[in-house]
């Protein structure tokens, strides 16, 4: 594995994509802003915000990175490159999810900074969001995963929808576990099995979706 | 003698197989510091090859070996010694040409900064423009640039200059002549247009319908390859002469076109009681186009 082309590839992702980590990075900072500065109707306007910037941002990295690369004709270009087939993928990975975790670390930090620091906050919630925010990555991860396994802008945009839905379904199913039902309304902090559980599993499944990706691509015969 | 270490490009038995197409047992050489030209019709099989050849599509079975190195396994350490340029490759239209050059220039310590600039100014590119702002032929020179400032040891050109207008083919293949000079640099240049490859190739090599048909010297195609027009008087027969693969006739005149000319077939036309009135050479293009007429009549299989 040649890590200094990869480096290169990932580097060349940030630097064509820098106006779309700009956006969401404006734009997250402005949902966290609503969130605490402007009461209570603010305050989910603001959340809804938050999840679009991070919803957008995700299904945009893996279809201009991916789906747009390959349609206006820049793979041919990059893959003659002396790079192997493992490597793009490798590079398209790493470069689509640290792109995405730079405003996903903002907006998931500055919500449970808020949630645990603006007076009034309700703290119970902090799992929760934790968990939403987690869901967010994962569905990001799936969304990059069918993307560049597909190289398919009618299956990206199928796994896009089922991550949005997924969001409501995750959360309502979520909110009605008892355990965390029963305290995400409190104004204590409660990190019980089921939450903690629900994290690790969705970190689990970030890595699954990730290995499967590099796994299933670097058995792929034809690139062009 | 060509050692397998002379070569830079090296099919062996090589197929692919799509549901509508197939690459059938692909035998090709190429010595390096050589000019080929691979010419084929449209959905010949020229680019299914040449990204076989760069290990971006992986053969069904046979071997292939490019500057010493295995495809599609050692492709990584091979592209970094090719230049690749086709017709449908784009550069990203959202960056400047500048930025292409800094992002090759990070990969390849060999990119000639100066030479690079030397090509801008003699393909009129500004280096500050955008790519989707640059028409079709400056985007292929911009490609070509990037290319042959890393001053690769193979050169594959798929189709450079389909959809270039003359004055931009001209340019294309001018720079491509001065490249030339260097005797060391090996060129693979695909293209359907027979007049661009005539102009810098000094082997041939014919496709048609995935199969290699014919490959040899560009200067002994031209030698080998004429059109007959003989008069055969009533009660006259032709003799049998070698290499013929098209016969027409119309009243007395009958044209042939051989792929074995040798001056003494007049002699043996003259003798069958036949007059030879011409002999033409014939231009790259009518030899391909009676080659690959002759392969689909089943005359030469």
């Amino acid at each position: 594995m040649n890590f200094n082309m990869i480096r290169l590839l990932v580097l060349k992702d940030w630097y064509l994509q820098r106006w779309l980590i700009i956006g969401s990075l404006v734009g997250g900072a402005m949902a966290l802003a609503i969130t605490v500065l402007t009461g209570k109707a603010g305050f989910f306007i603001g959340l809804i915000l938050l999840v679009t910037v991070l919803v957008v941002e995700g299904a945009q990295l893996a279809v201009s990175t991916v789906i747009t690369e390959r349609k206006e004709q820049n793979l041919a270009f990059v893959m003659s490159l002396p790079i192997s087939y493992r490597e793009y993928t490798m590079s398209k990975i790493l470069a689509n999810i640290l792109i995405f975790l730079v405003p996903w670390a903002l907006v998931l930090s500055g919500c449970l900074i808020i949630l645990l620091a603006a007076p009034g906050a309700v703290h119970g919630l902090v799992p929760y969001v934790t968990i939403m925010g987690a869901y967010l990555l994962v569905s990001t991860c799936a969304i990059l995963c069918v993307t560049l396994m597909t190289e398919s802008q009618g299956w990206a945009t199928a796994a896009i929808i089922v991550g949005n839905v997924g969001f409501n379904a995750v959360g309502y199913l979520v909110a009605h576990i008892p355990g965390i039902a029963a305290t995400m309304f409190g104004v204590r902090v409660l990190w019980d099995s089921t939450s903690i559980g629900i994290v690790l599993a969705e970190f689990a499944s970030v890595l699954l979706l990730l290995t499967l990706t590099f796994l299933v691509q670097s058995r792929k015969t034809d690139f062009l | 003698m060509t050692t397998n270490t002379d070569l830079a490009v090296q099919f062996a038995g090589v197929g692919k197989k799509y549901p509508h197409f197939t690459l059938d047992d692909i035998h090709l050489e190429q010595e390096e510091g050589s000019i080929m030209g691979f010419i084929g019709a449209n959905g010949a099989g020229k680019s299914t090859t040449i990204r076989i050849l760069m290990g971006l599509v992986h053969q069904d079975h046979g071997m292939v070996r490019v500057l010493g190195h295995t495809m599609p396994h050692q492709q990584a350490a091979a592209k970094f010694d090719i230049g690749y340029v086709s017709e449908d490759m784009r550069l990203y239209r959202t960056a400047t040409i500048d930025w292409h050059m800094r992002f090759i220039r990070s990969i390849y310590p060999t990119f000639d900064q100066a030479y690079a600039e030397q090509l801008c100014r003699r393909f009129d590119l500004k280096p500050q423009q955008k790519v989707k702002g640059l028409s079709h032929g400056q985007r292929v020179k911009a490609a070509l640039m990037l290319v042959l400032a890393r001053r690769p040891r193979l050169l594959v050109l798929d189709e450079p200059t389909t959809g270039l207008d003359p004055i931009a083919r001209q340019e294309v293949l001018g720079e491509l002549m001065q490249v030339l000079s260097d005797e060391r640099r090996t060129i693979l240049f695909s293209s359907h247009n027979t007049l661009d490859v005539e102009q810098i190739s000094d082997s041939i090599t014919f496709i048609d319908r995935g199969r290699i048909i014919d490959s040899g010297d560009k200067e002994g195609y031209l030698d080998r390859w004429r059109r007959m027009r003989v008069d055969v008087p009533p009660g006259v027969s032709l003799p049998s002469l070698p290499g013929t693969i098209q016969k027409a006739s119309t009243g007395r005149i009958t044209v042939l076109t051989t792929n074995s000319f040798d001056p003494a077939m007049t002699a043996l036309c003259r003798d069958a009681g036949a007059t030879v009135h011409n002999i033409d050479r014939m231009t790259l293009e009518e030899i391909f186009v009676a080659n690959v007429a002759s392969r689909r009549e089943g005359v030469l299989a």
